[in-house]
């Protein structure tokens, strides 16, 4: 039996849980023994929620392959809903782990039960269309929010919520952080995922194999926004009051920047991604003080920009494949350079990801539809080609 | 990559580790002013971003203060130094300004610029007991935490005065009121506005939502009737309405309104002799004044940092600087052993509440300056401020 | 009478939002991007006009300069930041776009400080007709608006230039092999949708004349929406979706019950018409295959 169980164990398919455990463990021990500094407990808070909220969006862009700019609008119903709830608890029972559970059950329901509403759009919508439908989405939520009355949701003022202990906040995050891998990651490396990264790359080909990707488009939306509601619930335990400016456009294009930035399709990428971003912004902010704030925009914009260059321009493949950060640290430790180049099953390669994004490739040829080479009028997607 | 990636992340984990490792000496409950060679004062402002005018004003005008005091010899000798952190006017940073400020040593605090955050910084700094009085965030409930204090007028404050002064001049009228539906400051003074306003005087109202306006031709068509417009927003917007309004809007009529729409006359390339009606505020602070001290503070700004930024926010933080060292003073002349640069931020806030609750008087450059004598400040022990307010007529209507 | 201002000013606002999503749709046509940075192009636009007005005086001189300063740094974004990711992921476009959109609005707060600044550009008053009180500046706008968009009509039907940016828009390859240079045309579409950006920075503070450094992400904002629901790629859709946004916004913000919600009820208008258009109004349908 524990001979089977071993065959199938690959470490590399657990070496982000182990990363974000000991990471998580180290800082626990260190806050429950000496003490940390408030400091660093808001940043860990703060990293914890940006990894949750980018492992979720790389569900639905890396792996789906869909564009979504709304992400925000999913954390603003969990970071609202739980929020409201978590205050009406607090008086009946007590500010502690039974309400943040039910806290988290609650806003990440709310926020799945829309992941699905603005799921069913997305399975008439492709590319930069359903953009901006989860961008107007992200803005509608923001907007409702912001003109309830005070006694119901705060309004302009923004919802007062009870904030969580801050020296135990953190764990459960980070907890949550794994349950949220663990469930991304079952998804990905199952044959539900398999037939997600078939949409990704050949939404037509999938439904020719019999693929269910109503189904599916639903699943992944209703997964991401289920953490990200999650994200939220963490977002108003962390602060004493919950405004709806946070969750605008902007801020679901900075989830956005994580993924990409930490590759698509690479949930180990992601995790990277989200917690360099922001720990980077959170430092940022504070070492550029007085007349250099206004250079934190800068920094940040022209490290974006180069970064993205640097690693998808096509021009630049030579210079990437001479000068790159493996090969750097190779030469530092001596190794010999590995020269094989193995993708894991769930890390894409982005020049490889196409797609639905990429409208102007779907449509370079017209083909005449011959009766034996028309497509399968079952499926409901398929209508209105001519 | 899969490598490549293993050590970024076994590097990462390495400098968090040790970046906190390296904080751990310090525990919860240490004095992190121990190794302070000066008093820090801190204050979390919008230094970038669609606020940025009014965290920079404050900024500039507290570094001002604490240069002049420090020139003067602070309190004998013991020198100041102002450290001001960007907020983005957004309240999820302000754990992270405030938390960063205390950890480098604050001991007193200028609070938050702008109310969103500085409902976040009240509830933070009271859990450390660090005393702030902030210059400009007007939301009632900031002081609602026993360390903290206003520089300026509460909304509802400014709310209830505006509705006594209305309901002497316009009973049995219609008047018209524009507000912004998304600012908390805008939203505030309307409520107590309405509250204390007489039921025979009829209340046009018409709102706008968001920083970029694309237009006011909606907001003009509705109030255009009015003799009377309260407008409790900022003098930005309400310099666009003004300008877009001047031919629609009837010539003999008067915008009032409240701290917001100090600076009003002030704006680069809007000369508010241009639109016929009138415009009068009430605030603390005139930066037009012809006499005074404001007048000197507002010469002293201009050729410090220009026009550009001159508002009631940087004058209202310079106040604050001046009076939390003025207490600071008393304090250290009454007993020259309670104050010391390394002293905790929760023994100098204990120190400071029992000198701003037991009658603290000051003077300076804001609140009313009347023949000559400018009124002096003092607070409530609620953390509300008691001074005189100005009422600053900036034009009288033009007659046609 | 009441009602007939709000629609003239709808029509001039929507005239604005026009220009600027003619300008998104153009780019997107041609590059397949979203330009997240078009909007600050806006607001480079309207510091331009500041700037000119401050050393000529003259707000045609102004206006003229603003549109040249506007192209060129249209240009130069997209020989820097774009053109090295040509062939590359579109996701990796968008980012580069936030990335130059999040830098040309720090670049304008260094310079130009925190502080709004008024420009105004001309007085222009009012005309009064019947019961209806005019702007002169809605009308400005509108036929600008309508210039511009015969003008690009007649750009893209008429002249072999006009003609090869179809091509291109429609198979890039193919134009190429036809002896169109793509690199040139794509330079032109910006240069292009960079001018339309000036020229609506121009209608903007003609009407409010307001201006700061985040001035251009929320009109960059609707009207990418604007551009959406007329059909992203084509031009009468920029037109109609702009002309459209511009009335709804107008008719909200006249109900002050409502207006709190405006920016929430023109989204849920873009949701509802994808929804049953998914293509927008005026949009090409695609087809796809495997």
């Amino acid at each position: 039996m524990g001979k089977n169980l071993l065959a199938g164990f690959k470490w590399k398919h657990y070496v982000n849980y182990a990363g974000v455990g000991i990471f998580a463990l180290v800082f626990t021990i260190m806050s429950l023994t000496t003490g940390l500094p408030s400091s660093t407990l808001y940043l860990l808070e703060k990293i914890a929620i940006s990894v949750i909220l980018a492992v979720s969006l790389s569900l639905v862009v890396g792996f789906l392959g869909e564009l979504s700019l709304g992400h925000a609008g999913f954390m603003c119903i969990g970071a609202y809903i739980g929020g409201k709830l978590s205050a009406v608890l607090e008086g009946v029972l007590g500010n502690g782990v039974l309400t943040l559970i039910l806290a988290i059950i609650v806003g990440g329901a709310c926020a799945a039960i829309f992941g699905i509403v603005i799921g069913l759009p997305a399975l008439r919508l492709k590319g930069d269309y359903l953009a901006i439908v989860t961008l107007a989405f992200g803005e509608i939520v923001k907007t409702i929010f912001r003109n309830t009355s005070n006694e119901s949701f705060g309004g302009t003022l923004g919802l007062p919520t009870p904030r969580y202990d801050k020296k135990t906040l953190f764990i459960f995050a980070f907890l949550m952080v794994l349950a949220c891998l663990a469930v991304t990651q079952n998804i990905i490396r199952s044959k539900h995922g398999r037939a997600i990264t078939s949409i990704r790359d050949n939404e037509i080909a999938a439904r020719a194999m019999g693929i269910n990707v109503t189904k599916y488009k639903l699943m992944v939306f209703t997964v991401a926004a289920f953490f990200a509601g999650i994200a939220g619930v963490f977002y108003s335990y962390s602060q004493f009051n919950v405004q709806s400016d946070k969750f605008g456009y902007n801020y679901s294009i900075e989830i956005l920047v994580m993924v990409v930035l930490g590759g698509m399709g690479s949930v180990n990428g992601s995790i990277l991604a989200a917690t360099l971003i922001t720990y980077l912004n959170t430092k940022l902010a504070t070492m550029l003080t007085g007349e250099m704030a206004v250079l934190q925009n800068l920094i940040y914009s022209l490290i974006l920009v180069l970064i993205v260059i640097y690693n998808n321009a096509p021009g630049l493949k030579g210079f990437r494949e001479k000068y790159n950060f493996g090969i750097l640290m190779n030469k530092i430790i001596k190794k010999k350079p590995e020269h094989e180049h193995h993708e894991g099953d769930d890390s894409a390669q982005w020049h490889r990801i196409p797609t639905k994004i990429k409208m102007d490739e779907i449509i370079s040829t017209d083909i005449v539809v011959k009766d034996y080479t028309k497509p399968d009028r079952a499926n409901k997607g398929d209508k209105g080609d001519e | 990559m899969a490598f490549s990636k293993k050590i970024l992340s076994l590097v990462l984990v390495a400098v968090m580790v040790f970046s906190a490792v390296s904080f751990v000496s310090c525990g919860a409950e240490t004095n992190y002013a121990a190794n302070n060679t000066e008093f820090y004062i801190g204050v979390s402002g919008p230094l970038t971003g669609g606020a940025a005018i009014y965290g920079i004003a404050v900024e500039n005008a507290a570094n001002m203060a604490v240069e002049e005091i420090n020139a003067a010899g602070g309190i004998n000798g013991m020198k100041f130094k102002l450290v001001a952190k960007d907020d983005k006017h957004d309240a999820t940073n302000v754990s992270n300004t405030y938390s960063t400020m205390y950890e480098e040593g604050m001991q007193v605090s200028l609070g938050c610029v702008t109310t969103k955050p500085g409902l976040e910084f009240s509830k933070l700094s009271a859990e450390d007991n660090v005393f702030f009085l902030t210059p400009s965030a007007t939301g009632d409930d900031i002081p609602k935490v026993a360390n903290g204090y206003q520089m300026c007028f509460a909304d509802s404050n400014q709310g209830a005065e505006a509705a006594k002064y209305v309901n002497e001049l316009y009973k049995g009228q219609t008047i018209g009121v524009l507000f912004r539906s998304d600012d908390p400051y805008s939203t505030g003074i309307l409520a107590k506005f309405k509250e204390g306003l007489d039921s025979s005087i009829t209340l046009t109202e018409a709102n706008f939502a968001g920083e970029t306006v694309a237009s006011f031709d909606a907001q003009i068509d509705i109030l255009k009737g009015c003799k009377f417009i309260f407008m409790p927003i900022y003098y930005d917007p309400a310099s666009q309405f003004m300008a877009q309004a001047k031919d629609k809007v009837a010539p003999d009529a008067v915008y009032y309104g409240c701290d917001g729409l100090d600076g009003i006359d002030s704006i680069d390339g809007f000369d508010i002799t241009t639109i016929p009606q009138g415009v009068s505020f009430i605030s603390h602070y005139n930066s037009q004044a012809t006499e005074g001290p404001a007048k000197e503070f507002n010469d002293k700004y201009i050729a410090k940092y220009g026009k550009d930024s001159l508002n009631q926010f940087g004058a209202s933080a310079y106040d604050c600087v001046y009076a939390i060292y003025n207490a600071m003073k008393e304090i250290y002349e009454a007993d020259n052993s309670k104050i010391y640069v390394t002293m905790s931020a929760d023994e100098l806030c204990e120190l400071l509440k029992a000198k701003f609750n037991g009658g603290f008087k000051f003077t300076g450059i804001t609140g009313e300056y009347k023949d000559g004598v400018q009124s002096s400040i003092s607070w409530e022990s609620t953390g509300y401020v008691n001074k005189q307010a100005i009422k600053y007529d900036v034009k009288a209507p033009t007659a046609q | 009478m009441e009602f007939i201002s709000t629609l003239i000013n709808g029509l001039s606002l929507g005239g604005i939002y026009a220009m600027i999503a003619l300008g998104y749709t153009m780019v997107y046509g041609i590059a397949k991007m979203l330009n997240f940075a078009h909007g600050d192009i806006i607001m480079a636009g309207g510091y331009a006009i500041y700037v000119f007005l401050l050393l000529s005086g003259n707000p045609i001189v102004a206006a003229v300069g603003a549109i040249v300063m506007c192209v060129l740094l249209g240009v130069v974004i997209e020989k820097i930041a774009y053109r090295p990711l040509r062939g590359a992921s579109p996701l990796a476009v968008l980012i580069t776009a936030i990335g130059v959109s999040y830098f040309l609005q720090s670049i304008a707060q260094i310079v130009f400080g925190s502080a709004p600044k008024m420009i105004i550009v001309a007085q222009l008053g009012i005309i009064k007709l019947g019961g209806v009180t005019i702007d002169v500046s809605a009308l400005i706008t509108l036929a600008c608006s309508a210039v511009v968009m015969v003008a690009l009509t007649c750009f893209v039907k008429y002249t072999k230039v006009g003609r090869a940016t179809v091509a291109v828009s429609e198979d890039k390859g193919a134009a190429q092999l036809m002896g169109v240079n793509v690199n040139n045309i794509i330079t032109l579409t910006f240069a292009i949708g960079s001018a339309l950006a000036a020229l609506a920075a121009l209608c903007y503070l003609l009407k409010a004349p307001s201006m700061y450094s985040t001035f251009g992400s929320l009109p960059g904002i609707k009207a990418f929406t604007a551009a959406v629901i007329g059909g992203i790629g084509s031009i009468p859709g920029a037109m109609l979706g702009g002309i459209m946004m511009g009335v709804v916004e107008s008719i909200c913000n006249s109900v002050p019950v409502i207006a709190p919600y405006t920016d929430a009820i023109e989204f849920s208008l873009l949701i509802i018409i994808l929804l049953v258009k998914p293509t927008g109004f005026l949009g090409k349908k695609r087809r796809e295959k495997v």
